[in-house]
């Protein structure tokens, strides 16, 4: 994708603190050049994704209608071109041993400052889960290559193009974190990316493992028992049964940051859906906005109706095109009047289908009502705060309660114990 | 016949004296003045003090954890009354009463999506761009159903305060999930406050709003009781707002392009005195006592 004229980039794109920023207007920035650092532990700088001149500070939008600081950049004349860009972040070729030239805390350094963060969609900094840890040791870290989320297909592309850099950030992850046993787990509606990865892992232990395609297969903690046989606790965290999981992106992002010295200042992002012209991947500079990557996809068809930033199940529904790309933008979805379907709320009817269909084993009937009366105790009772918010419940409701806003809403106002 | 009665007797002497023992033994010294707090204190358990009830707020004032000028529904004359117990002086303090920062009704503000969610302010809070602006009243009346006292409703679209059934106890504050609501101390029956708290630029504002603050800093040129935050909207500083020298905060209120400076509060003598020809609305008063017992349906 060509560059914009200008990116925004906002200072908070991350789980933890909010940046600050190191530069001032008219500051003329080179790509990659790190532009905002948190303070703390659980934070990730954030990083020129052009090379340009500072405007001046400004508020964005992201996809949940909160308000961000953000760092506006004009784009100047000396841009790398969309191949050549490709080609340095993910071609080329990518070494699978002598990587023990790097010490584990050499590689967490990296990735911190390279603002590497989970780039499947919560956006946690990938440089708490790389440190090692005394009392919790690691024994398996798992690749995330389960893209659950229907119409998004970044990741699948990603490991049928470029599976090598995967495999590489995947051995350097497994020194970080000290873990012995490597596996890819991706699902068997993508045989071309096993296929792919397969290749690339060859001699190098990294075992590919296929599994059911089922949403939210994507899930930690769905794809850790699917994958290992290992349940993590409600409430805990898959630390506690030794496992590190990690978004096949985000490795392979980590071995660009390690043995190339890139920051993270590119992501790829399914533009698709039904509503739009031609859908794509596309390798959009992060602070581009969602209008830019759309019109690079010939734009919204006449019937588009919806336009959604990530997947149909989790995603937010927009009403303004002006949103920022952030490190955690998977997708944009574009949905038509064909594939909506309105449908006013009644009366739960107790059928139960929610409870079948919960990959944690909740009851979001129950919660649901818990949260619309605040009924607090019943919440903590029946684990409001295990939910992942997958969508699973709400799709199958026949009654069209709005389950998993009921459980948002019950998780932003649960009372702390 | 004389045995039956004498057994009783002993016994009755025996459990008297028992009881008499324990009562002194087992004696809890409860601090009188708990009850007499409690006693001057309204009754109504709205947690307005920040206590669980009024009888723990008793509780706290007899322990001098809290001042004994915190009952709102009570007022000045509970606050004397509960002074005099404490045997403290009271400096006289403000009512302190809802403020709403926004005044757009649907017809001013943008509306945007087509919202089918829960029908809760704090549901749409979750939801970005229910409507346009992302500062202001969302109208699903999160706050009416806070209030225990009927005293705040939705008027088309915007939360609106009644200030003769108010009684200050603060549920609709913590209620608001965009914190748009601010218990402010009305020095006198009206006061002066800013109707907005969109902290965007103008121009922003200008897209969302027909009559948001564009942050244009006027008031704060014309009177320094004004004090422009850091997102660009005006704040009153009500230490210095002084009810009998108004004149660099009306002049404040002239300059505003938007009019966001806006009288809250009960009308006064004069401004109730200059619409009195004009026909008042019915008022149904509430009875609350029930009719039940009175019915000879008993179904």
């Amino acid at each position: 994708m060509p560059n914009p004229v200008q990116v925004a980039i906002p200072l908070l794109q991350h789980t933890g603190a909010p940046c600050e920023p190191l530069v001032k207007v008219k500051d003329e920035v080179t790509l990659g050049q790190k532009i905002g650092e948190g303070k703390g532990f659980i934070t990730a700088p954030v990083h020129a994704s052009v090379a340009g001149a500072v405007g001046m500070p400004s508020v964005t939008t992201l996809p949940n209608g909160r308000h961000v600081k953000t760092i506006p950049i004009k784009t100047g004349p000396n841009q790398l071109s969309a191949d050549e860009l490709k080609a340095s972040l993910l071609g080329g070729d990518w070494p699978v041993s002598g990587l023990d030239a790097q010490s584990p805390e050499q590689i967490a350094q990296t990735a911190r400052e390279a603002g590497l963060v989970g780039l499947g969609g919560a956006a946690f900094p990938t440089h708490v889960k790389l440190t090692r840890n005394e009392k919790r040791p690691v024994d398996t870290l798992l690749l995330n290559g389960c893209e659950c989320e229907p119409y998004l297909t970044s990741d699948y592309r990603l490991m049928i193009e470029f599976p090598r850099p995967i495999v590489t950030g995947a051995l350097l992850a497994a020194r970080a974190t000290g873990a012995t046993q490597l596996v890819i787990a991706v699902e068997d509606n993508k045989p071309a990316a096993v296929e792919s990865l397969r290749r690339a892992a060859e001699g190098t232990g990294v075992e590919v493992r296929v599994m059911e395609t089922r949403y939210p297969m994507g899930g930690e903690r769905q794809v850790i028992p699917a994958a290992l046989d290992r349940e993590v606790p409600t409430g805990g965290l898959p630390l506690d049964v030794g496992v590190v999981v990690m978004n096949v992106g985000t490795s392979a992002a980590l071995a660009a940051a390690v043995l190339r010295g890139k920051t993270l200042t590119h992501r790829v992002v399914s533009v698709t859906g039904a509503g739009i012209a031609q859908p794509k991947n596309v390798l959009a500079p992060i602070g581009s906005s969602y209008k830019d990557l759309i019109d690079f996809c010939g734009g919204l068809k006449p019937d588009a109706a919806r336009v959604i930033a990530g997947g149909p199940m989790m995603g937010f529904a927009l009403n303004d095109l002006n949103i920022t790309v952030t490190k955690g933008t998977s997708g944009i979805t574009v949905l038509t009047h064909d594939d909506l379907k309105a449908v006013e709320e009644t009366a739960c009817v107790r059928c139960g289908r929610c409870v079948d269909v919960c990959p944690l084993n909740l009851v979001p009937t129950r919660l649901a009502l818990a949260s619309r009366y605040q009924d607090w105790d019943m919440a903590r009772r029946y684990h409001l705060m295990a939910c992942c918010e997958c969508g699973c419940c709400a799709y199958v409701c026949p009654a069209a309660i709005p389950l998993v806003q009921l459980m948002r809403m019950g998780k932003a106002q649960l009372p702390k114990e | 016949m004389l045995l039956a009665g004498g057994t009783m007797l002993v016994m009755a002497i025996v459990a008297g004296y028992t009881l008499g023992w324990a009562n002194k033994v087992f004696h809890v010294a409860v601090d009188p003045r708990i009850e007499a707090i409690n006693a001057a204190l309204p009754g109504a358990n709205c947690g307005g003090c920040g206590c669980v009830g009024c009888m723990s707020y008793a509780e706290a004032v007899a322990g001098g954890k809290i001042a004994p000028d915190k009952c709102t529904v009570g007022g000045s004359s509970c606050a004397q009354a509960i002074a005099k117990i404490m045997g403290v002086d009271l400096k006289p303090s403000w009512p302190y009463r809802p403020v709403v920062h926004c005044r757009a009704h649907y017809a001013e503000r943008l509306g945007r999506a087509d919202y089918r969610g829960e029908k809760t302010c704090t549901g749409a809070n979750l939801v970005g761009g229910v409507q346009g602006c992302t500062y202001g009243c969302l109208g699903f009346g999160d706050c009416v159903a806070a209030c225990n006292y009927d005293a705040i409703h939705v008027v088309d679209g915007l939360a609106t305060v009644d200030y003769d059934k108010c009684i200050g106890c603060g549920a609709c504050e913590k209620a608001c999930p965009r914190h748009i609501i601010s218990m402010t101390p009305f020095k006198s029956q009206r006061i002066i406050a800013v109707g907005c708290s969109n902290q965007d630029m103008g121009k922003d504002v200008k897209a969302v709003c027909k009559i948001g603050c564009v942050g244009c800093m006027a008031c704060s040129k014309a009177s320094p009781i004004f004090k422009m935050t850091e997102g660009k909207i005006p704040r009153i500083n009500y230490d210095e707002y002084d009810p009998e020298n108004m004149d660099a905060t009306l002049l404040a209120v002239k300059k505003c392009p938007v009019k966001n400076l806006i009288y809250v509060g009960k009308p006064s003598p004069e401004h109730v005195e200059a619409v009195k020809d004009q026909e008042k609305p019915k008022i149904v008063q509430v009875d609350f006592k029930t009719t039940v017992d009175q019915a000879e349906w008993r179904g």
